[in-house]
C-alpha cells in the first residue's frame, strides 16, 4: 500500500524537533505524526505503544473533535485533549492531511504541555511540505 | 421498541457515508478526512469515526443509523459504534476485487454482534465487469451457516436505502 512518507529530510527535521520537545520535559514520552486518515508517519516514543493502533485513533478522535465543534457552532477544531489517570494524550492539526499527538504523565503542567506541543506544531508545518 | 440503533459497515467506497445521507431526514453527521493512501485513486475522503443520520418510521419509531469506518485499522470503532445496535446492514462493492472475501471478513469481525442481531446484506456497483452472481454471495453466507436477506441496491437511491432498513426491522420485528 502506498502511504504518505517523509523525505530523509523532514525525518531528520521531525526527530530534531521531538527531541526538543522531549528535552522540554521527561513526563512526555511519546510523540507521533500520523495523518489524517490514520497512518503512522513518524515517531519517538520512550515506551513500547502501538504506533498504528495509535494513529488510527487519533485520527478518529480529531475528527469526531472537529465534528462536535462545527455541531456545537463552535468553528475550528484546535485540539482533543484526553485526560487520564496517569497521563495526558493532546492531539491537534498538523497542516492539512497531519496529526501530532503527544502523550505525557500527569508530571507535566497542561498549559506547558500545550505550548510545547503548539510550538513544536508551528515549526513543523512551516518546514513540512 | 421506540427508538433503534441500527450500524451500517462495510468496505471503503461501499457507500456507508451516501446511503446515510441518502435517507436521514437531519444533517448527516459526518467524520470525513483526506485520504492520503491508495484509496485517494478511489475516492478524495474517508470516514475515520463515524457517520450518523435519523429516520422516523410510519409508526413514529425513531431510527438511529451509524455508519462505520471500512478500513481495519479502525476496528476499534466497530467496537464502539455496536455498543446498544439492534441490527447490522452490510455493504458490499462488487467493483471491489473481491467482494466475497469482504463479506467473510465482515462476517467475521462482527460475529459477536451478528450473533444477539439481525443482518441484512446490501450489494452495491454491480454493473461492472464479472461481478460475482448473487447466488454467490448466498453459497458464501450458507457456508457460515447464515441466512440474511440480501439485496442487489443502489445505494444513492433513498427507496434503496429504505428498503434495507425495512427489511431490517421486519427482520428484528420476527425474531423478537
Amino acid at each position: 500500500m502506498t502511504q504518505y512518507k517523509f523525505s530523509e529530510k523532514s525525518e531528520a527535521f521531525c526527530q530534531e524537533i521531538f527531541a526538543q520537545m522531549l528535552s522540554s520535559s521527561d513526563a512526555i514520552y511519546g510523540i507521533l505524526i500520523s495523518t489524517v486518515d490514520g497512518h503512522d508517519v513518524a515517531k519517538n516514543f520512550r515506551k513500547d505503544m502501538p504506533a498504528s493502533k495509535l494513529s488510527a485513533m487519533m485520527s478518529s478522535i480529531l475528527a469526531l473533535g472537529e465534528t462536535i465543534a462545527a455541531e456545537a457552532q463552535q468553528q475550528q477544531c484546535r485540539y482533543v485533549i484526553v485526560e487520564n489517570s496517569d497521563g495526558y494524550i493532546l492531539t491537534l492539526k498538523l497542516k492539512d492531511r497531519l496529526v501530532l499527538s503527544v502523550i505525557a504523565t500527569t508530571r507535566v503542567n497542561l498549559g506547558m504541555l500545550h505550548s510545547v506541543s503548539r510550538n513544536a506544531a508551528e515549526k513543523l508545518a512551516a518546514h513540512i511540505r | 421498541m421506540s427508538e433503534v440503533k441500527l450500524i451500517i459497515t462495510g468496505p471503503p467506497g461501499a457507500g456507508k457515508t451516501t446511503a446515510i445521507a441518502a435517507i436521514s431526514e437531519t444533517p448527516p453527521v459526518r467524520t470525513d478526512t483526506r485520504t492520503t493512501d491508495d484509496l485517494s485513486s478511489v475516492k478524495e475522503e474517508t470516514t475515520v469515526a463515524m457517520d450518523f443520520g435519523e429516520i422516523t418510521l410510519g409508526d413514529g419509531q425513531k431510527v438511529f443509523l451509524y455508519g462505520t469506518p471500512g478500513q481495519k485499522r479502525f476496528e476499534f470503532m466497530w467496537k464502539i459504534l455496536v455498543e446498544g445496535g439492534l441490527g447490522l446492514i452490510i455493504l458490499l462493492d462488487c467493483s471491489r476485487p473481491e467482494p466475497l472475501d469482504d463479506l467473510n471478513m465482515y462476517l467475521e469481525n462482527f460475529s459477536d454482534f451478528i450473533e444477539k442481531t439481525g443482518v441484512v446484506v446490501g450489494i452495491t456497483r454491480t454493473g461492472g465487469a464479472n461481478p460475482p452472481e448473487m447466488g454467490a454471495f448466498y453459497e458464501c453466507l450458507e457456508s457460515t451457516g447464515r441466512t440474511f436477506p440480501m439485496f442487489e441496491v443502489d445505494i444513492r437511491e433513498r427507496e434503496d436505502v429504505a428498503l434495507l432498513i425495512d427489511a431490517l426491522i421486519s427482520t428484528l420485528e420476527f425474531s423478537h
